[in-house]
């Protein structure tokens, strides 16, 4: 994935410039969709990535964190950024309930259990109109605060905060990857009752990469609540819940550059196809769809083929290969 | 009977009509999974298509109700063979995700391609069965609702004899067991895959085409019908055709009545409790076998 040790910085300098090269809000917006996105995307790729299982679920628990600050700035008037740890809180807590009850159970019934509950969490959230205020959603939500010092409210702000969690989390992910618990996952994912043999508890494993994925799903939600100063019941939709998982699948799981280039393209392709008018869903379908028939192991495949031809061995240590 | 008996039993009846509708969009889902081991996103696609069809047979070719929807089942059956060609059958050896993927790159394009060849308003399917009632003492049920049970349950039995009776059924089920193993002995792997999907396919367009008279049809239903299907399978077992039955059936009716009793929109939610109990209870589903190894 790196060819140098200098690449990741240089693309970390890319993107702090980026959005100063241009005045355009509009592109600023796309930017903060892209980063947001990243950070989500990355967060599912724990679950899809490492430990090899598909939730559906992902973007109910994006949603909580969204409905979290909203309902936080709404009553008690918190202070956004103390919102971001009591979301990214939330979430893990409805990640730990859930994953607690549907991790028991895996391949093509884990995905379908959690479709389950992350579609109760969305009809739940359109009938309880007393606390999510229903299908109306809930609007004008504060922009994020640091205890009235600072207040997040342009894009390139939120752009900046985003971008941090993203090169934050990402680095984390590294790390882990790195350690022996990143290695259990990997151990769980290719072969579950080998890895149980080794010691490792097959179930808590995959337990404690579900709830760090929901807390940082939860943390992506609070940010994008109070930017878009609105929050309604369809963040959790069947719509979103897809198209998560074709940022990480179509951008290469069990990397981190594959699933905020994934982001990269789902937010990018869309805006692009915008001239295409109604033909838009259909072209972008069929694009991912080639792009899947094509390239399994996702879009970052064809760059990691490209860097071993021209660069030969790289100082990186074995990344999971995307496909098994 | 007092009313509230007869209201009672009106409910479980109208459950049991839902339900056949699911038993048959189920199948086809529980087949491709029985059978090839793949999740198909696009399933309710098939459904969609098939209601559609049977809608422009009958209004652009003017040809009658029974013969339209006949015609669809059949053109959509076909279909089938052009999405297993594509998006199914050159992925076989892949990872389940990418096989998932693409089934929902299939539904993504037959639904916006719906939308944008049929209209995003919803239609309506007309059928001179829509309106004739046949009262069962003081039951009611239009005849349209009658015929869905019945030929729901002809397509059971003859899918039944089908697999179980037929050199291709056999076929199907040494597949289903080894994949490998059949190939070693002479299945012809190909073959099952391409009927395994006409059936499917032609089972989920007739169930469009059934249900189409008693409900609008618009092309996004297909994710409707979908998720109904997946909480069938799971709740009797992936890969169970008698799952999908006493599945479908079950489902339909908790529905009605929590629909009758508690309220609509928890109905929606209904069927997702049930599987997240009986999941944690039997985690391969009622009639579920475990899981393969690996």
């Amino acid at each position: 994935m790196t060819m140098s040790r200098f690449t990741v910085p240089a693309l970390i300098v890319v993107a702090v410039v980026l959005p100063l090269a241009t005045g355009n809000t509009y592109l600023h917006h796309l930017l903060v969709l892209w980063m947001l996105f990243s950070l989500l995307a990355l967060s599912l790729n724990i679950i899809i990535g490492y430990i090899g299982e598909l939730s559906f679920g992902h973007a109910a628990f994006f949603g909580i964190g969204a409905y979290t600050t909203a309902i936080l700035g709404m009553h008690f008037g918190l202070p956004g950024i103390f919102g971001l740890f009591v979301a990214a809180a939330m979430a893990g807590l409805f990640g730990l309930v859930i994953g607690y009850a549907s991790l028991r159970i895996e391949g093509p019934q884990f995905a379908i259990l959690t479709l389950g509950f992350g579609s109760i969490i969305y009809t739940t959230t359109n009938y309880w109109v007393d606390v999510t205020r229903g299908p109306m959603g809930i609007s004008n939500i504060a922009p994020l605060g640091v205890g009235g010092f600072f207040e997040f409210t342009t894009a390139i702000e939120y752009y900046y905060l985003a971008l941090f969690l993203v090169a934050g989390f990402g680095y984390c992910c590294h790390a882990l990857m790195q350690s022996r618990t990143g290695r259990s996952f990997i151990a769980v994912r290719e072969n579950a009752s080998l890895a149980a043999s080794l010691g490792i508890n097959v179930f808590r494993t995959k337990l404690l990469a579900f709830v760090v994925a929901t807390a940082v799903a939860g943390v992506a939600g609070a940010i994008f609540a109070p930017y878009l100063t609105v929050v309604t019941p369809e963040v959790m939709s069947l719509h979103y819940m897809v198209a998560i998982i074709i940022m990480v699948i179509v951008g290469g799981r069990g990397t981190i550059a594959g699933p905020i280039l994934g982001a990269l393209i789902y937010v990018g392709i869309l805006e692009l196809l915008r001239a295409t008018g109604p033909l838009r869903m259909v072209i972008f379908a069929g694009l991912m769809t080639l792009s899947v028939i094509y390239l399994p192991g996702g879009l970052i495949s064809i760059l990691k083929r490209k860097i071993h031809i021209g660069g030969g061995v790289t100082d990186q240590p074995p990344k999971p290969e995307a496909k098994q | 009977m007092d009313i509230e008996t007869i209201l009672l039993i009106q409910q479980i009846m109208n459950g049991l009509v839902n339900g056949m509708t699911y038993v048959l969009i189920a199948t086809g889902l529980t087949l491709v999974f029985g059978v090839l081991h793949i999740i198909n996103f696009a399933h309710g696609e098939f459904y969609m298509l098939g209601a559609f069809f049977t809608f422009f047979a009958s209004k652009l070719l003017g040809l009658d109700y029974v013969t339209a929807g006949i015609l669809a089942t059949v053109a959509v059956a076909s279909l089938g063979i052009v999405a297993n060609r594509f998006f199914f059958w050159p992925l076989r050896r892949e990872h389940e995700f990418t096989l998932l993927l693409s089934s929902l790159g299939l539904a993504l394009l037959l639904t916006n391609g719906g939308e944008l060849i049929f209209g995003a308003d919803p239609k309506y399917i007309s059928s001179p069965f829509a309106d004739g009632i046949v009262a069962m003492g003081p039951m009611i049920l239009t005849q349209q609702r009658i015929l869905i049970f019945g030929v729901g349950a002809l397509m059971l039995l003859l899918l039944y004899f089908f697999i179980q009776k037929t050199t291709m059924g056999k076929m199907m089920r040494a597949t289903a067991q080894d994949a490998e193993g059949a190939a070693l002995t002479g299945v012809d792997i190909r073959r099952v895959y391409t009927v395994t999907f006409v059936l499917a396919c032609g089972l989920a367009a007739l169930a469009g085409a059934l249900v189409g008279p008693t409900a609008m049809i618009y092309p996004t239903v297909g994710s409707w019908a979908v998720l109904k299907g997946f909480i069938v399978v799971v709740l009797g077992g992936l890969g169970s055709i008698v799952g999908a039955l006493i599945g479908g059936l079950t489902l339909g009716v908790v529905e009605a009545l929590v629909g009758g009793y508690i309220s609509l929109g928890f109905a929606q939610a209904v069927g997702f409790a049930i599987i997240i109990v009986v999941l944690l209870w039997r985690p391969n589903g009622l009639f579920g076998v475990a899981r393969r190894a690996g």
